[in-house]
């Protein structure tokens, strides 16, 4: 089992949160940066990312709306609604809360 | 388009089970995201056809992304519930309180759910729509079953104008259905096999093929009935609620079959050569539909693994 994989899984919603709750951002601008932001550290497995975003979407936690850009190119952008804050501000302090833990643990000098 | 990025897509449209509306908007979705990185690609110096290729790989297998985009959008709301166990609960509720034989309340029930089902069908079929379709499709069914009772020199008539235009709304809406999920061809005929369990008990031999249907005998039982209807409409609601297909081919399959083996087996004196043959046919056609759609998902497994 790749753990890192594994913690990427775990924290999917999180991260997609995240990043739409920063600015409204479509599928592959996603994609890139996740990788981007983590130094190429997450490798976003492309198929599994539409899934994802429409299970956020089904749960109202985002919105997409189709978009016509300058060049005429239309594409899918993703919203966070209330709801989603409401969640990635929970999913976020939860995470704090779970990375000082680990912290205190392996490195109790630093905390 | 490139032929390869053509070909993807619509590999992915065949595999996706979901209504037109979603299943166009994810294809155009991932159209997008394949010429965003095919173009990343191509100016790292790919050429059209590698850069298309590799595109396609990374983003993977078109079923398995159909396959989670359906468990996403297979799983229907409450409320998506709800409406679509509502024409059992009406029907359980008119047995349990004798109002079926009411007929004013009987047309007012008919005529809405055949304005509910042609709203559903014009509204990109979704989920709710299936229950209700099925009883708009009963009595285009029973009818046809009883043009074999009409008197001699009627029923070629019958046979001439009545069936083939029968058929024709028949399987032009199970096609339709099917297109959209074989499992939704068995929720639509999930009241088949429960509502001609309990016609076939009701008159002794002929069943109730002989036309003349002793209505009292269907009181005495109005309680097991309306019993029955409720059992469907748990079914339901746990078919639109869970997000796995084989859950939903189980909890759909299991209550209507169990009801039909129950009555059948209680009221078997009764049942005459036709009630038998009727409620094997209605058996048939509520099952096949989901256990072809079990064997696709077993095959579609099997792939995933292989791969």
């Amino acid at each position: 089992m790749n753990y890192g994989r594994e913690l990427l899984k775990g924290n999917t919603d999180s991260l997609l949160l995240y990043l739409i709750n920063w600015q409204s951002t479509y599928g592959y601008q996603i994609i890139k940066e996740l990788e981007q932001r983590s130094n190429g550290y997450f490798q976003f497995k492309e198929g599994t990312l539409y899934p994802a975003l429409h299970r956020l979407e089904k749960g109202k936690l985002i919105k997409g709306k189709w978009q016509m850009l300058s060049n005429g190119q239309q594409r899918r952008y993703y919203h966070i609604t209330k709801k989603g804050q409401q969640v990635l501000a929970k999913k976020l302090a939860t995470w704090q809360d779970f990375s000082t833990a680990i912290k205190a643990i392996i490195q109790p000098e630093a905390t | 388009m490139a032929d390869n990025l053509s070909h993807y897509l619509d590999n992915f449209k065949a595999s996706l089970e979901v209504d037109s509306a979603v299943k166009e908007s994810v294809a155009k979705e991932l159209h997008t995201h394949l010429e965003d990185k095919s173009q990343e690609l191509k100016e790292k110096g790919l050429s059209e056809e590698e850069a298309d290729k590799a595109a396609i790989q990374a983003l993977g297998s078109t079923k398995l992304i159909a396959q989670q985009i359906c468990e996403v959008h297979s799983q229907g709301s409450w409320q998506e519930a709800f409406f679509a166990a509502s024409p059992h609960l009406l029907l359980a509720f008119f047995f349990v309180s004798y109002y079926w034989q009411n007929i004013p309340c009987l047309s007012i029930i008919l005529t809405a759910t055949v304005g509910i089902a042609i709203y559903g069908w014009h509204r990109d079929k979704p989920i709710w729509l299936f229950p209700w379709l099925g009883y708009y499709l009963l009595p285009v069914i029973v009818a046809g079953i009883l043009l074999i009772s009409l008197p001699q020199g009627w029923t070629w008539l019958g046979a001439l104008i009545y069936i083939p235009l029968a058929l024709f709304v028949l399987v032009y809406i199970v096609k339709q259905t099917a297109n959209r999920d074989w499992l939704y061809v068995s929720l639509m005929f999930a009241p088949l096999p429960v509502i001609f369990s309990w016609l076939s008990t009701l008159s002794p031999k002929n069943g109730f093929l002989s036309g003349n249907l002793p209505l009292v005998q269907l009181q005495l039982n109005a309680p097991l009935v309306g019993i029955s209807f409720l059992a469907l409409a748990i079914a339901t609601v746990i078919f639109v609620r869970v997000k796995h297909r084989w859950y939903k081919a189980i909890a759909l399959l299991v209550p209507p079959t169990v009801i039909l083996a129950s009555v059948a087996l209680v009221g078997r004196e009764n049942i005459g050569f036709w009630g038998w043959l009727v409620l094997f046919l209605s058996l048939l056609a509520f099952t096949s539909p989901a256990l072809r759609s079990s064997q696709q998902l077993a095959v579609s497994r099997k792939l995933k693994t292989e791969s």
